[in-house]
């Protein structure tokens, strides 16, 4: 196993080098200057000397490396090759600059991480709290009124953008009937310490939450009880069933752990959701998340920053897909990598 | 064990639902902020907390101190916390926008010419003035920002260093790096410790000196380089560094210069530069010199939380504030308004636009008196913006045939609502200067007329057909359009090349040769930039419309976002610009947040200073009389005697701000700039649109202007039945 998982993480790096390779001559192709962008905060103090000021853009574009080809960049990026005499790439610890915040890209996205993977982990929990039983459900009771009437709700939630349902939920909860405060993500001005600041974080988290729950009850549902029903439909659970064993016991403890193996790749693909935001949702919402830092950045070409989230999803997808290999062992015996 | 998983998830699920329902009850409790505040407006007469929650769509980013460091990409909300927190400048701007002496801190002030022709400032401030620590303000709180913002340690931090740039020895201060910095024997520049055109003279008194050699004097703004703001001495030096004066200039002791530990002699760099760096950032350890401190800044809810100063002494018309807290939040615009009804916030500032107005001042007339409004007409307008120097619109018939055709009372109204009027020139009725001159200034409307456009076209020379001869209407293809003919100057190479982009229709238009004549076609290439109402609402009005094709125009539209735009107008390498531009026309907004209106060098004809232009316009007037720096300084009389008057926006615009020293001379030059632009017409103006700023009436005397923010205004205000 400890062979096979190395083996894996050598392939992860190619993986994340060739990737990140790519990223980052896409964001390089995108026609903009960002020493131009930078050089126009100098124009008004540069008022009376358009020379110095073409100085002061020529010694920006060194300074951002953008004298140098996109290759010599990218190595510099990545810290194996020195910029302007100097090696400050991941390597090193950098992770790269945000000009719209004037700070380095890290230190911008502690915050907007924390608020996601607070709200992400009560969506997933009450997510697959209610789908993964609620497929099982449909499943074992396929065709009937209460399996039909659950996919016409799926179908109807799955196809629904997220905007939609966001905007409608909030007119319905926030402004009809004023349950929930209408975006935001404390009560303003508010000083709560302890409880009351966890219970005031989660009255104005409530409806955000129950939006993402809500969009993504369809699709877990849909797979859940398509999973089940195969796994129903199996030689094995007729030989259950024809041992005389419990219904409960068929279906919890033989055609569950046979549905497992598709859904175990669902599941951690959720849990590894955790860490990327909702774009609709937190700006809708005015969440300070990680949909939000990206899509401002993507929006003001902060690419630096771009690339930097972009890697860290590479970096947590390839972990998950690692991760699912070696817990499709622990479902499935048979597909035990060491055997 | 699955069965036990499913009970530990369900358990989870029912706490974290138990969590959220309770959370609700608690929510609407006596001691939470925005409902409170929602159920106490002015009518119930009940007692309201003595507090405001101000929104803003722009994102707190926590940049308070110095926002944007020196440079121009400063966050709209961060500069109003700032705004809030800091204080006691020697001049500040007033309701109309002008920079006015802050009587509460300068006890005296002089304005004095020296020997050399510069401009010395020398202020002496009020005794007693204190930050919110209680320690004493004095002059060197003053001189430590400019002194140290202007060296080269504020520029290792990312600051543009060039504070006291103005100021008559700035140059060989910011040459100076330290006693242990050997100077080349072919320096340029010879460093100095000391900053010569700043003195320290005494405890409470300075003086600065603003240079002529440099070109900072005389002009008619140079007072405002002694508007300048006290900070606490250990956020901008730290420890162990002084501010001090021998004689020859102040100076910051050599603590101030030390290296950091990775610095080489060729990239120095400074310790102190760490601590600029994070002081910056830091709103806890430092104290505030303005009407409020910041008693919390939550990074992670964007929301800054402001109480008041009980030291600060005043504004420059002595107000202090009198709300004990305000609460800076970041709001949704699409969902602003619904915040605002449900008490989450009390003011929503600059609302604009048809259907925003509208909702707004349906939700004031539907409250019963527990909200209120006040508006004010931007400082600013809404336009076309042309490219003077090649294609169609570097001919003013072109321009004046785009402003005649489209409209423009009709596309303000339309897309402001009602909401909105139009300007004639780039100015704001709100300006001292207009108000001086509006009685007898003689302004173009450009009031929408085909034939009007029509005869501007054949006025300027717009009269052939793509074969050299005369244009007849109703033609199809290349002929549809008119054509001019360029004379030798005009048929450079860029307008030689020029054609038409867009040509989703099969034609392309471009400008041919006829006989060793060259014959330029009358085709707009406009950029506009998207998702944008005006954009969209332009498109309709002037691209294959029966009025434009009348006149024998096209007009190309192609569409981006706002980079790109500024990308095409700045004509930049990364934009695949080979010295061929591409558009002539682009749509966006321009404003002012004060009064101090300076073009110069915008329409220089010295192509060193294209960059500086927006429009690069090259007046013919300015050709036959050019603006001479060195030269006399007429006055406005003698300028249009010895030019026969024909003054162009160069000369209009740098005498405006050189010749002028008088408030009526500068009038005088700038009502005569806003006519030749007027007649030139860089821009079509097509909206200057109302701002609408809506508020819970418990808050009183809540005004606003264009330059009068919600945050300024708050210092004035008072909260009805104030608990």
């Amino acid at each position: 196993m400890g062979k096979y998982i190395l083996k894996r993480l050598g392939y992860m790096l190619v993986v994340f080098l060739i990737l990140s390779l790519l990223m980052y001559l896409v964001y390089a192709m995108i026609p903009y200057d960002r020493a131009r962008a930078e050089a126009e905060n100098w124009k008004q103090v540069y008022k009376n000397d358009p020379v110095g000021f073409e100085a002061k853009y020529q010694e920006l574009r060194k300074e951002l490396g953008l004298d140098q080809n996109v290759f010599v960049r990218y190595l510099g990026w990545l810290g194996v090759m020195p910029i302007n005499g100097q090696y400050q790439g991941i390597i090193q610890g950098d992770f790269g600059f945000s000009y719209v915040y004037d700070r380095p890209a890290q230190d911008i996205m502690v915050e907007p991480m924390k608020n996601t993977i607070f709200i992400n982990i009560f969506a997933t929990i009450l997510g697959l709290g209610i789908t993964i039983p609620l497929g099982i459900f449909c499943a074992v009771h396929r065709g009937g009124k209460r399996d039909t009437a659950v996919q016409v709700a799926t179908i109807i939630g799955y196809s629904i953008p997220v905007f939609i349902t966001s905007i409608l939920f909030i007119w319905i909860f926030a402004i009809l009937l004023g349950w929930f405060p209408v975006s935001g993500m404390k009560t303003p001005g508010s000083n709560f310490t302890g409880i009351t600041k966890l219970l005031d974080e989660f009255k104005y988290m409530a409806l955000p939450l129950i939006v993402m729950t809500a969009t993504s009850l369809g699709g877990m549902t849909r797979y859940v009880r398509s999973s089940m029903i195969e796994a129903l439909s199996m030689d094995c659970i007729r030989t259950a069933r024809a041992k005389g064993l419990r219904e409960k016991v068929v279906i919890y403890s033989h055609a569950w752990r046979n549905a497992l193996i598709p859904i175990i790749t669902l599941v951690i693909g959720w849990f590894l959701g955790i860490f990327s935001g909702s774009i609709m949702v937190e700006n809708i919402f005015g969440l300070n998340g990680m949909g939000r830092i990206y899509i401002n950045s993507l929006t003001a070409k902060d690419f630096e920053v771009v690339l930097l989230l972009q890697m860290f999803y590479v970096i947590i997808g390839l972990m998950g897909n690692l991760i699912i290999d070696i817990l499709y062992g622990f479902a499935d015996p048979r597909i035990r990598v060491n055997k | 064990m699955n069965k036990r998983i499913l009970s530990l998830v369900l358990a989870l699920v029912m706490l974290a639902l138990c969590f959220v329902g309770c959370s609700n009850t608690q929510g609407n409790g006596d001691d939470t902020g925005a409902d409170t505040s929602a159920d106490t407006g002015v009518v119930s007469g009940e007692k309201n907390e003595n507090k405001v929650i101000v929104g803003n769509v722009t994102e707190l980013a926590g940049d308070f101190r110095w926002p944007g460091f020196g440079g121009s990409s400063a966050g709209a909300a961060d500069q109003d916390v700032n705004g809030l927190i800091t204080g006691y400048s020697t001049m500040e701007t007033n309701q109309g926008g002008a920079y006015v002496w802050n009587d509460t801190v300068v006890k005296s002030h002089t304005e004095e010419e020296n020997e050399n022709g510069d401009l010395v400032v020398t202020v002496e401030i009020n005794p007693g003035l204190l930050f919110s620590d209680g320690t004493e303000v004095k002059a060197v709180n003053y001189l430590a920002y400019v002194l140290a913002f202007s060296s080269p340690v504020s520029v290792n931090a990312g600051h543009t260093g060039m504070s006291g740039q103005a100021m008559v020895g700035y140059d060989s201060f910011a040459a100076y790096c330290g006693e242990d910095v050997e100077v080349a024997e072919d320096a340029e520049v010879v460093p100095t410790k000391e900053f010569a055109g700043i003195r320290l003279l005494g405890d409470y008194s300075f003086s600065l000196t603003i240079s002529s050699a440099a070109g900072y004097y005389p002009y008619y703004f140079a007072n405002t380089y002694g508007a300048i703001t006290p900070y606490p001495l250990d956020l901008v030096l730290g420890e162990g560094v002084e501010v001090k004066d021998d004689g020859n200039g102040a100076y910051l002791t050599e603590a101030w210069y030390e290296k950091g530990a990775d610095s080489t002699p060729e990239a120095l760099t400074y310790v102190k530069s760490t601590h600029l760096t994070e002081a910056r950032y830091d709103v806890t350890k430092y104290a505030f010199s303005g009407p409020y401190v910041i008693s919390e800044w939550d990074e992670g809810t964007k929301e800054c939380t402001l109480t008041i100063n009980p030291n600060f002494a005043g504004n420059f018309e002595g107000q202090k504030p009198s709300i004990e807290t305000i609460v800076y939040v970041k709001i949704v615009s699409e969902t602003q308004l619904d915040q605002f009804k449900s008490g989450a916030v009390d003011i929503l500032s600059g609302i604009t636009g048809g259907a925003d107005t509208q909702a707004a001042l349906a939700a004031v007339d539907e409250s019963n008196g527990k909200f209120a409004e006040v508006h004010y007409q931007r400082a600013g307008y809404g336009k076309l913006q042309f490219e003077c120097d090649f294609g169609p619109t570097m001919f003013a018939s072109t321009r004046q045939a785009i402003a005649y055709v489209l409209n423009t009372a009709d596309f303000a109204q339309a897309f402001t609502g009602g909401y909105g009027t139009v300007v004639y020139g780039p100015y704001s009725p709100d300006f001292d200067m207009w108000t001086a001159v509006e009685d007898t200034i003689e302004l173009t409307e450009y009031a929408y007329s085909v034939e009007n456009a029509k005869q501007a076209l054949i006025d300027g020379g717009w009269v052939y057909n793509s074969k050299g001869e005369d244009f007849v209407e109703g033609q199809t293809g290349v002929d549809a359009v008119r054509y001019k003919k360029l004379t030798a100057e005009e048929a450079t190479d860029v307008n030689k090349a020029f054609v038409s982009v867009a040509n989703t229709d099969g034609v392309e238009y471009k400008t041919v040769e006829v006989n060793g004549e060259y014959y330029m076609p009358l085709v707009i290439n406009w950029f506009g930039t998207t998702p944008n109402d005006v954009t969209d609402m332009l498109a309709a009005r002037l691209v294959g419309t029966d009025d434009v094709t009348a006149i024998g125009m096209v007009v190309r539209s192609v569409t981006g976002d706002f980079d790109k735009l500024l990308g095409e107008i700045y004509r930049e390498e990364s934009y695949g610009y080979g010295g061929t531009p591409t558009y002539g026309m682009f749509n966006l907004a321009t404003g002012w947040n004060s009064a101090i209106y300076d073009y110069a060098y915008n329409w220089s004809l010295d192509p060193v200073y294209f960059g500086y232009s927006a429009n690069k316009l090259f007046d013919e007037y300015d050709v036959a009389f050019p603006y001479d720096m060195t030269g006399e300084k007429l006055t406005y009389a003698e300028a249009v005697e010895a030019s026969g008057d024909k003054l162009g926006m160069d000369y209009l615009s740098m005498a405006m701000v050189y010749n002028a020293k008088t408030v009526d001379e500068y009038n005088e030059w700038w009502g005569a700039y806003i006519e030749r632009w007027n007649e030139l017409l860089p821009d079509v103006p097509l909206y200057s649109n109302y701002y609408f700023d809506i508020y819970n009436a418990k808050i009183q005397n809540f005004e606003t202007s264009p330059f009068w923010s919600p945050v300024d205004a708050l210092l004035y205000c008072t909260i009805a039945n104030a608990e």
